[in-house]
């Protein structure tokens, strides 16, 4: 078998060929077909620049030569194959390296900023060439993580939680790069681990290694909440520089062990991933646990991605596993990523691209994963030196930001 | 001869001749007997056949005749007659007249001219009774040459006649012989009856059994009527046919092919080669024709490997009892089922410059402190392997213990002499706050008894650093380790001359005591039992659990070790596992006796430390070796049952300097994960 009959199409506008079978040769493999597309697409149009192309047959990257990929996926070699292909997603460059002094703990990027807390118990806030712009000190301890709220116009409000059991809300203006300290959120028995900000950007959730969920409010307001009374004169001193004391709205329990990573759904549903060996979704309005999905691993994170609705845990071994939320029975693994040599800890789906997602791992390296090639990861990003705790994409999706454990962005 | 003469002479005389001449016959018998010459005999012998048709007178006179002619007869009788050599007679005649010997004269020469001349000479005997030659007639001459032939002298005498049988079974109507029977014959004989009655007598006496009745059981019975069909077809089954030889082939010819024959490398090569190792025992040889084939020089020798080879030869089928050595193993679960357990190691913690001798876990499992030779404790946490706080102390430190109570934050550190009590300041603020309140809320009390241990509160720096009691032994501290409750620290100061080894103290009271007024050896470790009023002291050999409420020994285990090093005990408080420095670890069931239930000894060199973990089935050990040994040890409800020992998983990863691995070992208290320390400064977290 030398030749085999094949069909190209794809659903970027930009490169269509004739939709006609070609006859390729068998053990072509990716840099070949990308050949022929490429004098396709020159023969049809006379500006037409090189570009990388990537393949799928029924799905599935193509990664070896054709005729191999074409065994091991049981494709009949008789009929006419159906070759997808897409511009090859290039492989990413750091592009800033931002150094910290201390380990990162967790960060979060949007379009402008990024945010960042550390183990030096503060926060910090850069811009996207990597100058730090502001560093918002206020913690007790060790901030365990960030996330932005809201930016609306200069002013934007941020969370940070920390080891001293309280989440901070502040704002920030960023002209006049003003950072204040607007509500303390206290109540946790333990250090906060996880934050994370509702779709509506009114509320956020906390889990806590004193194994709670607490939905807080985000909305800043100027008075204090309920307090009690009698040491309200200790708290009032307190609460000059850190902000107004803020309480839960609600407190969610259920899970055995702490809560290691939190987020939202959609606005009703809140999903938690705890080292109870267990990933639970819950109502966000009553409270109420709708289900639950059981592991054997401890889970370090999790990760949603409303695109292709599947979550992506990171857990104390060396896979990355998709689950399907919606599921019953609860036990499901869709799919087992497997490349890691050491706990993954940190998954994030691509805003943008419904098959990507990047993990971190403590083996100090940062895989970019294509759902659709399981077998191995796109690309591994080894720039860092040392363990990687937390990763996150920009929100346009096309930039990655790892960071790590080590003082590097 | 002349017995055969002499008995047909006899025959001739008392067979034929009548009776009434009896006397005439003795007097013949008398002469004649000694008297028949060889001659006379072998003449009469023809002439006794015919006789027996003469009549009995005739014949006596032609015996008589022939007698007498022969003129003169020697009477000395069957004597030597060298006895007459001297007598000029030979002997007597008849008549007692002496026989001269005739005139000798001849001497050689003319001996030899009759030997050449008289042609009778080989005929011509000499009779030594008279002397006399004779001259043989052909007729003597035959009779000599049959009898040296060994036939008959009677030519006509035919020896094989049928021969009658007078006396046989058949009654004749007329008898052989006409004699009447013998009187005795009718008389009872009295032998037989004294015979008898020797019988008759040994009977009576009991002498003599009687017969035996015969046996009625069959003498026969069918040899195969049992037997099992499938034995017969086994017999044949196991026959083994004698090995056959190999049927000779073409290099066996004497005119192989040419690819038979061998060149001369391959010849070499055969000739250097043991005889044993050779693949033909030969070298294949050409000849022109079968002719000139020789002897076959090795035919001895290989009909002797031939025997050989049948005399040793199996002759029969052995069935062997095959008994495969893993099936005499006991069957064990596999690992992977009795997941889950540690596999690989996933952080490192990093920061020590020197050995950590000691770990411990906080109860909510985020927090771990480790203490080392450094002189410095640091706490970490468990997710990210950070050092989040490091405490310096005044030496060595030798044990670290967090207190097991979740509602205290309190780490007991041993160095030296002295026993600092720590609030790391993590995990819940209110517990902190609390663990602090509760040492500060301590009021003296009224009469101060003089205490064996100095009871200070830490102030000014070191209260900074987290210090808040510091206890100070007369002895350098080994071991710490709390009661469950966390109110009760039990502190070892291994001393073997002393009776202050062990000492427990009562924190929220700051009281000390002694428990042991008696020295019973060297202790190495103790511990508390983790719901019952029981303390745990092992000595070297020996591990005493004492009750803590009656005051009394309520057991004695004997650990079958030369030392034990180290010591934990099962959450349920029914078993105890021990390490020992000579590699082994036992595992006590106090349910079931004071030895150990079981021995294991996976570790190469000595144990350092043993470890339960508080809810999985597991247990640890950390070894000199460098290796922490996880088994999966499942103890039962059931009291019939006896707990489950499955070794699960051999770590690594700890590197050995100055001879020491691991150090210490613990369980995370959720998680089944183990923490190991070893002597490289490293603290190694396996999940």
């Amino acid at each position: 078998m030398s030749q085999v009959q094949a069909r190209f199409f794809t659903e970027n506008k930009k490169y269509l060929v004739d939709d006609v079978p070609f006859s390729i040769p068998a053990a072509s493999e990716v840099a070949d077909l990308s050949g022929v597309i490429n004098k396709l697409l020159e023969a049809n149009h006379d500006g037409h620049k090189h570009v990388e192309f990537d393949f799928l047959v029924r799905g599935q990257f193509l990664r070896t030569k054709l005729a191999n990929h074409m065994e091991t996926e049981n494709i009949s070699t008789e009929e006419v194959v159906e070759i997808e292909y897409v511009e090859k997603f290039t492989a990413p460059q750091p592009e800033e390296c931002i150094m910290h002094d201390d380990w990162i703990s967790s960060v979060e990027a949007d379009s402008e900023w990024i945010l960042t807390g550390s183990y030096d118990k503060t926060a910090r806030i850069w811009s996207m060439e990597g100058k730090a712009v502001m560093t918002v000190a206020g913690h007790t301890d060790v901030v365990k993580d960030v996330a932005w709220v809201k930016r609306d116009g200069l002013s934007s409000l941020l969370l940070t939680t920390s080891l001293d059991q309280t989440i901070m809300l502040w704002e920030w203006n960023s002209e006049r790069n003003e950072v204040k300290a607007r509500h303390c959120c206290r109540g946790h028995a333990g250090s906060v681990d996880t934050v994370a900000v509702d779709p509506s950007r009114t509320k956020f959730c906390s889990g806590s290694w004193d194994k709670m969920l607490k939905i807080w409010s985000a909305v800043p307001t100027v008075e204090e909440d309920e307090m009690e009374e009698h040491n309200r004169p200790r708290k009032k001193q307190k609460t000059e520089q850190m902000g107004l004391t803020r309480t839960p709205l609600m407190t969610i329990s259920g899970h055995n062990e702490a809560v290691s990573s939190v987020l939202w759904m959609d606005a009703e549903e809140l999903c938690s991933a705890s080292w109870d060996h267990t990933i639970r979704l819950w109502d966000a309005e009553t409270g109420g646990q709708k289900s639950t999905l059981t592991g054997n691993k401890v889970f370090n994170c999790i990760s949603y991605s409303p695109l292709c609705r599947r979550l992506a845990s990171g857990s104390t071994d060396r896979h990355v596993r998709l689950w399907d939320p919606r599921s019953k029975d609860g036990s499901l693994v869709l799919l087992s990523l497997t490349s890691h040599n050491g706990w993954v800890t940190a998954v994030r789906w691509s805003p943008s691209h419904e098959h990507q997602l990047v993990s971190g791992s403590l083996d100090n390296v940062v895989k970019l994963w294509d759902t659709r090639s399981c077998k191995a990861p796109l690309y591994d990003l080894a720039a860092h030196e040392d363990k990687v705790l937390c990763v996150d994409w920009t929100e346009n999706g096309h930039d990655l930001c790892c960071y790590r454990v080590s003082s590097m962005i | 001869i002349l017995d055969n003469t002499e008995y047909l002479y006899k025959m001739c005389v008392f067979e034929s001749f009548p009776i009434q001449s009896r006397q005439k016959q003795k007097k013949l018998l008398h002469t004649g007997m000694s008297k028949f010459t060889l001659i006379l005999t072998s003449l009469n012998l023809q002439v006794l056949d015919k006789c027996k048709i003469f009549s009995s007178v005739s014949l006596l006179v032609f015996i008589t005749f022939s007698v007498r002619s022969q003129d003169i007869r020697n009477t000395v009788g069957n004597i030597p007659m060298e006895w007459y050599k001297d007598y000029p007679h030979i002997g007597y005649d008849l008549d007692g007249k002496k026989l001269f010997k005739p005139i000798r004269n001849k001497d050689e020469l003319d001996e030899f001219l009759d030997k050449m001349e008289n042609p009778d000479y080989w005929r011509t005997v000499q009779d030594k009774m008279t002397g006399a030659d004779i001259r043989l007639s052909d007729e003597q001459v035959d009779l000599v040459h049959r009898l040296q032939q060994g036939k008959f002298g009677d030519v006509n005498f035919n020896e094989y006649e049928p021969a009658i049988d007078f006396f046989s079974n058949e009654v004749m109507i007329h008898p052989v012989t006409n004699r009447p029977q013998d009187k005795r014959s009718f008389i009872p004989s009295l032998i037989e009856k004294e015979k008898v009655g020797k019988l008759v007598h040994a009977i009576k006496m009991g002498w003599i059994k009687p017969r035996r009745p015969k046996e009625t059981t069959p003498q026969y019975y069918d040899l195969w009527a049992k037997e099992d069909p499938n034995s017969i077809l086994g017999r044949h089954k196991m026959h083994v046919p004698a090995p056959k030889m190999k049927l000779p082939g073409h290099e066996e010819s004497y005119n192989p092919p040419p690819e038979y024959l061998m060149s001369e490398e391959e010849r070499l090569a055969w000739e250097q080669q043991d005889p044993e190792d050779r693949k033909l025992s030969f070298l294949p040889q050409k000849f022109a024709c079968l002719r000139a084939v020789p002897a076959y020089s090795r035919f001895i020798h290989e009909r002797f490997e031939r025997c050989l080879d049948l005399y040793l030869c199996p002759r029969q089928r052995k069935m062997r009892v095959n008994v495969n050595p893993e099936d005499l193993i006991p069957k064990l679960p596999k690992p992977k089922d009795l997941q889950p357990f540690p596999t690989t190691q996933s952080l490192v913690y990093r920061g020590h410059s020197s050995l950590v001798r000691s770990i411990s876990v906080s109860p909510s499992g985020q927090w771990l402190v480790s203490g080392s030779d450094d002189c410095t404790v640091r706490f970490w946490e468990v997710s990210t392997a950070r050092c989040l706080k490091t405490v310096e102390v005044g030496g060595a430190v030798k044990g670290v213990a967090w207190n097991p109570n979740p509602s205290i934050c309190l780490v007991a550190v041993s160095y030296d002499d002295t026993v600092v009590l720590l609030n790391p300041g993590l995990g819940d603020r209110l517990v902190c706050t609390a663990s602090d309140q509760l040492i500060s809320s301590y009021e003296e009390p009224e009469e101060v008894k003089d205490q064996l241990v100095q009871w200070a509160v830490a102030e000014g720096e070191g209260h900074e650093q987290g210090h808040r009691l510091i206890l100070k032994h007369p002895k350098a501290v080994r071991q710490v380790t709390w009661h469950g409750k966390g109110d009760y620290l039990a502190c070892v100061m291994p001393d073997n001359g002393s009776s202050l080894q062990v000492v427990i103290h009562q924190v929220s009271k700051r009281r000390t005591q002694n428990p042991f007024r008696k020295n019973k050896g060297l202790v190495q470790c103790v511990s508390f039992h983790p719901i019952r009023p029981y303390f745990f002291v092992a000595t070297q050999r020996y591990v005493r659990v004492y009750n803590l409420i009656k005051q009394e020994l309520t057991k004695k285990l004997m650990a079958n070790c030369k030392w034990i090093s180290s010591m934990a005990i099962h959450p349920g408080g029914d078993n105890v596992i021990c390490g020992s420095y000579d590699c082994r670890l036992a595992w006590f069931d106090l349910d079931l006796s004071t030895k150990p239930y079981k021995v294991l000894r996976h570790h190469k060199k000595a144990l350092r430390s043993v470890a339960y973990h508080r809810h999985y089935p597991l247990f640890a050990s950390g070894s000199d070796d460098g290796s922490v040994i996880v088994c999966h040890g499942m103890v039962y409800n059931d009291l019939l049952q006896n707990p489950l020992i499955v070794p699960v998983k051999v770590l690594k990863g700890h590197t050995i300097t100055h001879d020491l691995g691991v150090l210490d070992v613990t369980f995370h208290p959720t998680q089944p994960w183990v923490f190991s320390s070893g002597s490289d400064g490293t603290v190694r977290l396996f999940t």
